[in-house]
């Protein structure tokens, strides 16, 4: 499934993808049943329509990050290679520095596992990589 | 921090991926994906997985990888402010069977038949309280995903939606505002358990007699119902491949594990009273991990003249994760023969249990939670897994970090003398009569 699709499935608007208020784009995912309109059938009967709370908590607004400016080369550059401490992790991170290695000699690679356990903030290493780095890669989400 | 990166997610996480970048304000971001899974593969297996194809996007794996640290960005890479997110009207108004229909399709059930939550019913519900209808209760987080906040209003829907009476509507206000939910997004499946102390028992008539953990009274089953409903609406929790990712589920999501601790058949002092509660005070408290499994299967089960309980649990909770702790369910019958062994306190015990529950530092490293969350703790210094780690691998240790691992709570109807253990840590006590 595509972006777009997911976004709007789950209730975020396809709208974020290009910054604009999803307030603005609700009606891409109207209720299918539900609406606003007036009772007009007899109380009780089963076409008569009775009005129900939204139970759905409150979601935060999103800031939108921009992505930091991209290299034009890898060649010469110094790129971390990060371990999350995922299971595996470490292994796939050193077939990349091989990868590195006899396709793109040029290319420093660091291979640093993150501190603590894997949800966890490493703002030391963050700080290396930003003082010695030119680039980071990530593994493993799962 | 300024730096271009590429983020490697299996594939498995597709979904979760693109969907925590964008609520984390970044909907574009570059992720590669690689073959699932990682875990287990052998580094030959993993060259193949670095030299094929990323599986989702088609291309070249590290083709893709140079690609996110090189290509210039697009202007939609670039952008920045704030966006809201919808989550529809506050109210819905359509035919009764459309609307069961509706909350069904749009992930506001459990899947079960609900009673929908009309505006007479939520205000109903909230009569419950005192609490104003647009009072700010909490902040709930699906996961890793920043918190969605909610009002007395969003709370009395979930409870209406579950079955709930208004008189239990304070002891879900307390669950609420404690912000735990009770589906997490985690591959694990985890299990929640809540225990509620004080005269609100009787009064809710919770039943902490014959099947105390079994669907046999209103309060028991709809309020653990209720929490799970909760989880769903209140922090967007449960959304599979999104916002819930156990891998095989748990049945106990259901209900959860309700507890009314049966204070007057037990020989101890009540949970709330353990964690510096007065005993005439109502509180609900909440636990998480990975399950419930019952007693008579353990070493020393049969023995007649005098039952070995403590063997029992700790042949038990050695099987458990010490990562979570264990929260044993005794029945009256267990804990008042463990009182006349000489276990006059739950303190007396848990010491017990403590400290000969044992495994070797072969078996502790071996296992997977030891690995994933301890040992990165060990190599911060933290203990006692700084110590543990540097032990020979024959070195005997306690199978739980601390003595704090350990809760009992009493609670059944003394039909037979059976323990069970659930492999849960203990999360927090909160005051129900705050909500009234």
């Amino acid at each position: 499934m595509n972006r777009r699709k997911l976004l709007s499935l789950l209730g975020m608007s396809p709208a974020i993808l290009a910054g604009e208020s999803v307030l603005a784009a609700q009606g891409e995912k109207k209720p299918a049943a539900a609406t606003h309109a007036a009772a007009s059938a007899k109380p009780g009967t089963a076409s008569a329509k009775i009005t129900t709370v939204n139970p759905k908590g409150m979601p935060p607004q999103i800031q939108l990050i921009p992505m930091a400016p991209r290299l034009d080369s890898l060649d010469g550059k110094t790129v971390y290679l990060v371990d999350t401490g995922f299971h595996g992790s470490d292994m796939l991170l050193q077939q990349i520095q091989e990868w590195f290695k006899t396709n793109m000699p040029g290319v420093t690679t660091v291979f640093k596992r993150k501190a603590g356990p894997y949800a966890q903030d490493d703002p030391p290493l963050w700080k290396e990589i930003k003082e010695k780095g030119n680039a980071v890669i990530m593994a493993v989400g799962h | 921090m300024g730096i271009p990166s590429a983020p490697i997610i299996t594939k498995a996480f597709k979904d979760l991926a693109i969907l925590n970048a964008a609520k984390r304000g970044m909907p574009r971001e570059r992720i590669c994906f690689t073959q699932h899974p990682v875990w287990g593969k052998s580094p030959e297996e993993l060259k193949v997985y670095v030299n094929g194809d990323d599986p989702v996007n088609n291309k070249p794996f590290m083709k893709e990888v140079v690609d996110a640290l090189t290509v210039p960005l697009s202007d939609e890479e670039k952008k920045s402010g704030m966006v809201s997110v919808s989550v529809g009207p506050p109210t819905f108004t359509d035919t009764v069977d459309n609307l069961q229909e509706f909350y069904l399709n749009n992930g506001y059930t459990d899947f079960l038949p609900i009673i929908l939550p009309t505006e007479e019913r939520v205000d109903a519900m909230m009569k419950g309280t005192s609490h104003h209808p647009d009072e700010v209760v909490g902040k709930m987080a699906a996961g890793a995903y920043p918190p969605w906040s909610y009002t007395v209003r969003h709370v009395a829907a979930s409870a209406v939606m579950a079955g709930c009476r208004p008189e239990y509507f304070p002891l879900l206000l307390a669950v609420a505002s404690t912000g735990i939910a009770s589906l997490f997004s985690s591959t694990n499946s985890f299990a929640f358990a809540m225990i509620v102390n004080g005269p609100i028992r009787d009064k809710l008539e919770f039943n902490y007699g014959i099947g105390a953990l079994g669907p046999f009274a209103q309060a028991n089953a709809a309020i653990g119902r209720a929490w799970t409903i909760m989880s769903k609406n209140l922090g967007n929790g449960g959304i599979p491949g999104d916002t819930y990712l156990g891998s095989v589920g748990n049945n106990l999501n259901y209900n959860n594990v309700v507890i009314a601790e049966n204070e007057e058949a037990s020989p101890w002092d009540p949970f709330h009273v353990q964690r510096g509660f007065k005993k005439e005070e109502n509180v609900v408290s909440l636990f998480r991990g990975l399950g419930v499994v019952p007693g008579q299967v353990a070493r020393g089960s049969s023995v007649n003249t005098a039952p070995m309980f403590d063997q029992q649990m700790s042949d038990l909770f050695s099987t458990f994760t010490g990562f979570f702790g264990a929260l044993i369910i005794a029945d009256p019958l267990v804990a008042v023969r463990l009182h006349e062994q000489g276990y006059d306190t739950k303190d007396k015990l848990i010491d017990w249990l403590y400290k000969n529950t044992t495994q070797t530092v072969k078996d502790y490293k071996s296992r997977n939670y030891s690995y994933l969350f301890e040992y990165p703790q060990a190599l911060q210094g933290v203990e006692p897994f700084a110590t543990w780690y540097k032990l020979p691998d024959d070195a005997v240790i306690p199978h739980f970090p601390r003595p704090s691992s350990f809760n009992i709570v009493v609670t059944g109807g003394q039909t037979n003398a059976y323990p069970q253990g659930a492999n849960m840590s203990y999360g927090v006590s909160v005051s129900i009569d705050k909500w009234t």
